[in-house]
């Protein structure tokens, strides 16, 4: 007799931890990204705040953080307090590949934070944000859209509306997430120096590689699909009584297909877009284009028909060059990698377009409860990143000194250069003087 | 210690970066083949060029340059600044320019020969 089961649990065990480290190899794609936009002085502090947001990150969350979604859940969905209950995946092995997986879900949105602050935050005000993400600013948001909480259809606000969000792998839970907490933390950490001149106008601040940078997003885009398409976690799903199996192909298309069409179409779409507005097309904002597509239908992958993930993925990465301008413009944030245009807007614009475009067909009930669970994710995020960073600045301060900014922050904070035998100052971008006579000449 | 001090000269060049494998090879054939060289930026009759970041502008005014210093004590300085001019001209500005120096002595310091001799 065979054991339908085991034989299920098996396969999809593997696929989950399959994908949960394709979610891991996020991370030096992160890193990467993050790394090849500021300047050289700086990239050593960018990656060693990957490496400890992670590293920190998964110590909190076992602790911590994934207890802690659980109780979110219990609180906010009716049911009893039973904290014992809600840690007990600390001494129960058999949920330690699921933790695993919720663990990589929870990096990804505290590694967010760091390209928004990148450049003139302290390290230690950094790993404090870092630690407060992994154990409690995601975990709540994670027990009220995933665990049965407040936004779920058992969720108080879900039951008020008479249905649960709709957030497949997180592209508010986790991204959304990510991009406005980094925003609400450029804001306090404040502009880099010379980022605004005293007009407010903005000056560039050109990082050291854009190769880095679109390396690191083929490799976010690849762990991508363990974000995706991982989240459609059961391969296969077993009918015990009949002793058949039955292959979730349908499903494990449908988001493998949108995922990628979406991270093409937002390419395209931010590309066309500077090239329209900058006379050329830029490879930055092509890559934030593409990552921004993933976001967008990150939420939406397993609702949506491939005509509808074209267009979601389309807005995503339209919206992006024009979200990052006006976040330049006229919030005057200093969000050094476009965090909250790529991860921010991407998310809750993708995530709230899902009835739009749902294979179900359209519900003005689900779409009233999109945007309540974008409104509730955005305002607790805002809320308690505030609250973070105003403790991390009692009690450390949240940005370095002017000397060690110019210095950078790779000497500054961690003693060390990250390319010794190549010290340099950067471009300069003072606007330079005519010694010519003639017109300045596009190059 | 030397009686002319015209006699070593030091000729300092401004080029284009791409221009300078065709001016070692002009310098060696003009007899001049011994030359130090550095990785300069500068301004002068250029015109300033605009770059972009992330959609925003900037003047990019200072031009990545060769700088060349060559010494010659027997070789003729004119043909060598025939030589530099003929493999670098493009006929653009930013072309670069070239400077003659006089040089009061030399020291050899391997065999501490001074004068003409140690060049």
């Amino acid at each position: 007799m065979v054991d339908v089961m085991s034989i299920a649990d098996g396969v999809n065990t593997v696929w989950v931890l399959i994908v949960s480290f394709l979610i891991f190899f996020m991370q030096p794609g992160f890193a990467l990204l993050e790394a090849g936009q500021v300047r050289a002085k700086n990239a050593g502090n960018v990656v060693m705040k990957n490496m400890m947001d992670w590293s920190l990150g998964v110590l909190v969350y076992f602790v911590v953080g994934a207890g802690l979604a659980s109780v979110a859940a219990m609180l906010t969905s009716g049911q009893a307090l039973d904290v014992g209950a809600a840690f007990a995946y600390i001494s129960s092995p058999g949920n330690w590949v699921g933790w695993l997986f919720g663990a990589v879900f929870a990096m990804t949105a505290a590694t967010i934070v760091s390209g928004a602050v990148a450049e003139r935050i302290k390290f230690s005000a950094y790993v404090f944000m870092a630690i407060a993400m992994t154990a409690i600013i995601y975990p709540v948001v994670q027990g009220f859209a995933w665990s049965g909480g407040l936004l779920a259809g058992s969720g108080f606000l879900g039951q008020l509306i008479g249905t649960g969000y709709q957030d497949f792998a997180g592209a508010t839970v986790v991204h959304m997430l990510g991009g406005v907490a980094g925003l609400v933390a450029a804001y306090m950490v404040g502009p880099r120096r010379g980022r605004f001149d005293e007009n407010g106008n903005p000056r560039p601040i050109p990082g050291h590689s854009v190769v880095f940078a679109v390396v690191g997003t083929f490799i976010l885009a690849f762990g991508w699909y363990g974000f995706n398409v991982g989240t459609q976690a059961s391969v296969l799903t077993a009918n015990v009584d009949a002793e058949t199996l039955a292959f979730n192909g349908a499903a494990l298309g449908r988001v493998a297909l949108n995922t990628t069409l979406a991270m093409g179409i937002g390419a395209v779409g931010s590309t066309i877009v500077t090239t329209m507005q900058e006379g050329k097309p830029d490879p930055l904002f092509a890559a934030n284009g593409l990552l921004a597509g993933l976001v967008a239908i990150t939420g939406a992958c397993v609702h949506v028909t491939w005509w509808g993930a074209l267009a979601i993925g389309l807005i995503g990465g339209v919206q992006t060059p024009i979200v990052y301008r006006w976040v330049v413009n006229n919030l005057k944030i200093d969000d050094v990698c476009g965090v909250f245009a790529v991860h921010g807007s991407a998310g809750a614009i993708g995530t709230i377009l899902i009835p739009v475009f749902a294979v179900a067909g359209f519900s003005a009930t689900q779409l009233a409860m999109q945007i309540a669970g974008v409104l509730v994710i955005a305002v607790w995020t805002i809320v308690t990143t505030y609250v973070a960073l105003s403790i991390a600045k009692g009690v450390w301060g949240l940005r370095v000194d002017e000397d060690e900014e110019e210095l950078g922050l790779d000497r500054g904070e961690h003693g060390i250069e990250a390319y010794p035998e190549f010290v340099d100052e950067g471009v300069v971008t003072d606007g330079g003087v005519r010694t010519d006579g003639g017109e300045e000449v596009e190059e | 210690m030397s009686d002319s001090e015209s006699e070593i000269k030091m000729i300092v060049a401004y080029i284009r970066p791409d221009k300078l494998s065709e001016v070692k090879q002009g310098l060696a054939e003009a007899g001049a083949p011994s030359l130090t060289v550095t990785n300069v930026s500068g301004r002068g009759s250029q015109p300033s060029t605009t770059e972009q970041w992330r959609g925003e502008e900037y003047v990019v005014d200072l031009h990545q340059k060769v700088k060349l210093e060559c010494v010659v004590a027997d070789t003729p300085v004119d043909d060598v600044v025939d030589a530099i001019r003929e493999a670098a001209n493009t006929g653009e500005p930013g072309d670069g320019k070239v400077f003659v120096i006089d040089v009061e002595d030399a020291v050899q310091i391997r065999t501490g020969k001074t004068g003409p001799e140690a060049v």
